[in-house]
């Protein structure tokens, strides 16, 4: 069984009068292990599907299960507990974080509230998920806003990982990095899905990135799924009007193509 | 430039401060400038001032020692506009913070409240708290708070309402966070400035509201205030008018010197960055 099932998720938003679906019954799942990237225009609902898969706004219908137990019926205590097993990268990290914390705080949270390490531990827990991230220990006391934006994404990936997730969900998590920062974090990212069999619902515009570490792929067009598949594939010959109109407006892939022919 | 040096080069921020300074000197110095009861008979009645350099400002109908009761009235000035305006800022902040973080039904059961308290004019408010609880300077200052606590909750509930879509907040809930922990740690320390560059209006207004009730005589009965000084001298306003000249000029310097002297710290500070 898979390790998220989403099935015919749909939520609306009312804008005086008019009511647009932002998500509209949208059906796809992730195994363990696995990437699923979402890629889509502007305003296509990918951020929506994250945060209704995050259980940070609530669906007017359809069906969310993780790990084989019904998600959208948890509530309270026992959704919070669950939530240690669904994390999130955003895309800015400096708004990721509370601006008045230091790198110390914002991992020591995860682990004190999960009770995954106590009081005494905790200090060499976060040292060893700041090394596990490429970074080192001495950053701990440091502001969030004193750390370099590459640096704050990777704390944040720390945070993600901290309760032993099964799936995180990254919404444009390395559009704002520069690009050899981009793919030191996909490199991270990699080698922890290998490492740790974390599954990535991976959200990106950039189809050069979706094709670098997504298995699959789904391709949104205003709320409704237009295609989905092997990443490679869709990206290579995709079938969708949306998707020969991102592909085209892809110039790195246009690029790869010419080299190839 | 530092914020310090910034308020330096104000010259009505440095004049506040120096108000500031006098009567938080006069409040701390009064019991022992001028120790024992500041109501007990310290010479003849109705003694001008500069008359008697042991009684430098003179005596009241009574023979209290004025000089004596204005630094003793500076003490309960000071005590009960801090504890007012503390009282009124820390519940305002409270009462916005679960207001706009909770939002639906509690949002509106918390702001109808507000909105009654606000309905009522604060001094109104006060006067009939102390009327029917009594008066001891605790109560004075509850009384005021009463009546203050609105326009603090209502900064901190807007402020609250656009911080509680930021990412960190989400990220808080996502990592399991309990909601009333992410609302009183992650977000009211973030909505907190523009609540507190209200405190010197609300200290200054707490200070004027305790003289007014001091002067219809609701006051801590057993305590000096400037409010029961004007008062005491209106029964002799015509022959003595320095008895309530000398309280009031106290009373005004002191609100001009707290709203100064936080106007300066507000101004000069980040602390209004929150606001832009
Ligand atoms: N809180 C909201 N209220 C009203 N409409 C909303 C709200 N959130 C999103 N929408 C609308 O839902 C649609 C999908 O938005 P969403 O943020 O999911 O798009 P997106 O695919 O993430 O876009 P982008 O690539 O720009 O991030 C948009 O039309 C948006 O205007
Ligand atoms: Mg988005």
């Amino acid at each position: 069984m898979s390790l998220l099932t989403v099935s015919n998720l749909t939520k609306r938003y009312h804008r005086g009068d008019k009511t647009i679906a932002a998500v509209d019954d949208v059906s796809f799942h992730i195994d363990s292990g696995e990437t699923l990237a979402l890629a889509g225009p502007s305003g296509s609902g990918k951020s929506t599907i994250a945060r209704l898969v995050l259980r940070l706004i609530e669906p007017d219908d359809g069906r969310i299960d993780f790990e084989g137990d019904d998600f959208l019926a948890l509530n309270g205590a026992a959704l919070r507990v669950r939530r240690a097993r669904l994390q999130m990268v955003f895309q800015d990290p400096l708004a990721a974080f509370n601006p008045r914390a230091t790198v110390a705080r914002v991992l020591d949270d995860p682990l004190r509230i999960h009770g995954i390490a106590s009081r005494s531990e905790r200090p060499r827990r976060i040292a060893a998920l700041l090394e596990r991230v490429g970074l080192t220990a001495d950053l701990a006391p440091r502001a969030i806003h004193e750390i370099s934006g590459g640096q704050r994404q990777r704390v944040a990936i720390a945070r993600a990982v901290a309760t032993k997730p099964s799936l995180i969900v990254l919404d444009e998590a390395v559009s704002a990095l520069d690009v050899s920062v981009r793919g030191q974090i996909l490199d991270l990212l990699l080698d922890l899905q290998r490492q740790e069999r974390i599954a990535y619902l991976f959200i990106s515009h950039d189809l050069g990135v979706i094709r670098a570490i997504a298995h699959r792929v789904v391709l949104l067009d205003a709320g409704r799924i237009a295609e989905s598949g092997d990443a490679c594939a869709v990206i290579d010959a995709p079938q969708s009007a949306i998707g020969k109109a991102l592909v085209a407006a892809a110039p790195r892939l246009n690029r790869t193509k010419q080299d190839a022919s | 430039m530092s914020p310090l040096r910034r308020f330096l080069r104000t010259p009505e921020a440095v004049a506040g401060a120096i108000l500031l300074a006098v009567l938080i000197a006069m409040a701390l110095s009064a019991p022992l400038l001028f120790p024992g009861d500041p109501q007990a008979i310290a010479g003849p009645a109705l003694l001008s001032p500069f008359q008697d350099w042991s009684l430098p400002l003179g005596t009241d109908r009574l023979g209290r020692n004025v000089l004596a009761e204005l630094f003793h009235g500076a003490r309960t000035s000071l005590a009960v506009g801090l504890a007012a305006a503390a009282a009124a800022l820390v519940v305002g902040a409270v009462v916005g913070t679960l207001a706009g973080f909770a939002g639906g039904l509690v949002d509106e059961v918390l702001m109808r409240i507000t909105d009654a308290f606000q309905t009522v004019p604060s001094f109104l408010l006060a006067l009939a708290f102390v009327s029917v609880v009594g008066s001891s300077l605790g109560i004075v200052a509850i009384a005021i708070a009463l009546g203050t606590w609105t326009g603090p909750a209502r900064v901190a509930r807007a402020e609250v309402l656009s911080i509680r879509e930021r990412d960190y907040v989400a990220g808080a809930r996502v990592i399991g966070m309990h909601p009333l922990v992410i609302a009183f740690r992650e977000v009211l320390p973030n909505a907190l400035p523009p609540v507190l560059a209200m405190s010197s209006v609300i200290v200054a207004a707490a200070i004027l509201t305790e003289a007014a009730l001091s002067f219809l005589g609701l006051g801590d009965p057993n305590r000096v205030t400037w409010g029961g000084m004007i008062a005491e001298g209106r029964a002799v306003l015509r022959t003595a008018p320095f008895l309530s000249i000398v309280p009031g000029i106290a009373l005004v310097l002191t609100v001009l010197g707290v709203y100064l002297a936080g106007e300066g710290i507000v101004e000069t500070t980040a602390v209004r960055r929150g606001l832009s």
